[in-house]
């Protein structure tokens, strides 16, 4: 059994100009420790379905299970990071990686380390007293992930983190996410419309198609790990950018 | 520094190209400096120039003096205001109906604010209300709560307080409002409460649009309590320029004016200096 675990779910919602379905009949699994991306165009449902998995949204139907038990409300061994690194611009650097460790009560002693160690991580080492404003969108960014990790949350969701950052500063970016992935064996789920961050990326990807919002396939990803910019030259990486590009019927 | 390092320029050393950059650097900062200069120059020759044409129109008889008394009457007339016995009295009443105004109407606007903000059923119980009396000129109320409250100071003070808690209520509701959904989403997904997101997220997220209210708040205040001794009072700032008035003491009326101004102006600087204390970082 997976850790997480859909069964037809639907998410509609009620809007003034009447009922809009979101998302039908979704349904599939998520093992301990898997990259998944779910890829689309816009208003597929993608940022739903990961507001659903985080229990910030009620689906409508269907189950969802998460560990064995029903999942309908916020986790602490969930973590959410958005497009906008969403960092208090009044808290420095170090502040901001602390929130998590603050708001969930963790030790104070070992949020401090946890937070250098951090920063270590994503590359920040030095820039701890800077205030948010003092740094470029990228850097941001690298905060963000670092405060995603800070209470050590079991699952990752991410909504098109890298989505607002410029192409080289976004691959750098795919690389030391996944080193971070590799390093920890989070079970991520990353939300982009970018086809081949997602295979880049991932070991599954979920392939969805709006109006209304289905899963229209999986696509396992046949390609080696550890992983450099290099298997952007696999001939099997390129397949797999067509393969999905036909599923969502982009290719004219 | 290494003394042989040769620039990419032939014939010019680093030495030298430091020099210049120095040079550059310290130009900058003179150019910089005698703009700063100036603009404090044309400034005060303006305002000179504006009391030039004042006592020149005055002293030439444009305008009878008591009308329009010239800046020398006015020095003057400061002078003897201020040594009058009934000044002090006066300003000491006005000055505790103006805070007291301005705490009541700026604490109540913020817990207003933030019970409206944060409660759903308050916000539907109350905001219609407050909207709808937020529009009429609360000025209008004066005549009635001196028929109410009297001559003295809690008039005055209510006037102040309807005047000045809403600019309070609008903007603590605007900042707590005003906040982007998905930083509302990472407290949530963090499991924070009510309490921990107004704590963490919502309060310091409002606090630049609040204390833009608590500019508009004190300018209010001052002006309500004035306006309500304009309309019946026995003692007070306005109710002396509406005596001196009445006197055709027009340079003391003037120079009271002025005192009321600077005061006024030195607390909504004061107000400035602390929201850049307060606020001490820079938006995204
Ligand atoms: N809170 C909401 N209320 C009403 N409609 C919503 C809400 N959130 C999303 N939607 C609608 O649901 C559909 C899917 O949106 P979304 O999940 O954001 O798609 P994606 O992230 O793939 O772009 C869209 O048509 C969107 O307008
Ligand atoms: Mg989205």
């Amino acid at each position: 059994m997976g850790l997480i675990e859909g069964a037809n779910l639907d998410k509609v919602y009620s809007t003034a100009t009447g009922p809009l379905v979101a998302l039908t009949n979704v349904s599939f699994t998520i093992n301990e420790g898997e990259f998944i991306s779910l890829v689309g165009p816009s208003g597929c449902g993608k940022s739903t379905l990961l507001s659903i998995l985080g229990g910030l949204e009620q689906k409508t139907d269907g189950d969802l299970i998460l560990a064995g038990q029903h999942h309908d409300a916020p986790r602490r061994d969930i973590g959410m990071m958005f497009q906008t690194s969403v960092l208090f611009p009044w808290r420095t650097i170090r502040q901001n990686v602390r929130l998590p460790g603050e708001i969930l009560g963790l030790d104070k002693k070992q949020q401090a380390d946890r937070t250098d160690e951090l920063l270590d991580l994503v590359g920040l080492n030095g820039f701890g007293e800077r205030f948010p404003g003092e740094l470029s969108g990228g850097m941001r960014q690298r905060v963000a992930l670092a405060r995603l990790l800070a209470h050590d949350p079991r699952v990752l969701l991410m909504d098109e983190p890298f989505g607002a950052l410029d192409e080289f500063t976004r691959e750098t970016m795919n690389v030391e996410l996944l080193r971070i992935w590799e390093k920890t064996g989070k079970t991520v789920v990353f939300v982009t419309h970018n086809i081949g961050e997602a295979v880049f990326l991932s070991d599954r990807i979920f392939v969805m198609t709006p109006r209304p919002g289905r899963l229209e396939g999986i696509v396992e990803v046949d390609l080696p790990r550890p992983r450099t910019t290099e298997v952007m030259r696999d001939p099997r990486y390129t397949e797999h950018v067509y393969d999905i590009r036909r599923m969502l019927g982009v290719d004219h | 520094m290494d003394m042989s390092a040769k620039s990419a320029l032939p014939g010019t050393s680093t030495i030298a190209r430091d020099d210049a950059v120095a040079r550059f650097i310290a130009n900058e900062k003179r150019t910089a400096q005698q703009r700063l200069i100036r603009n404090r120059l044309l400034a005060l020759g303006f305002g000179l120039l504006v009391i030039a044409i004042w006592h020149i129109s005055t002293e030439a008889g444009f305008v009878h003096r008591l009308i329009i008394p010239s800046p020398i009457d006015t020095f003057w007339a400061t002078g003897r205001v201020m040594s009058a016995e009934y000044f002090w009295p006066n300003v000491g009443v006005t000055l505790s109906e103006i805070a007291w105004g301005f705490a009541i109407g700026l604490s109540s606007g913020v817990v207003f604010g933030v019970l409206v903000a944060m409660f759903d059923t308050v916000r539907a119980t109350i905001y219609p209300y407050l909207v709808a009396l937020q529009a009429p000129p609360k000025i209008v109320l004066a005549p009635i709560f001196v028929t109410w409250f009297g001559f003295d100071q809690p008039s005055k003070i209510a006037i102040a307080v309807v005047m000045s808690f809403f600019p309070m209520f609008l903007n603590t509701l605007t900042g707590l409002s005003s906040v982007d959904p998905n930083a509302v989403k990472l407290m949530r997904s963090l499991t924070a409460g009510r309490w921990k997101t107004f704590r963490y997220l919502l309060l310091p997220n409002a606090l630049p649009i609040m204390m833009a209210g608590v500019k508009l708040c004190w300018t209010l205040a001052v002006l309500g309590v004035i306006v309500g001794e304009f309309v019946g009072a026995s003692a007070g700032i306005g109710y002396l320029i509406y005596a001196m008035n009445f006197q055709l003491d027009i340079a003391g009326v003037f120079s009271l004016i002025i005192l009321l101004s600077v005061f006024t102006l030195v607390i909504y600087q004061l107000i400035e200096w602390l929201e850049s204390r307060i606020i001490f970082w820079k938006q995204l």
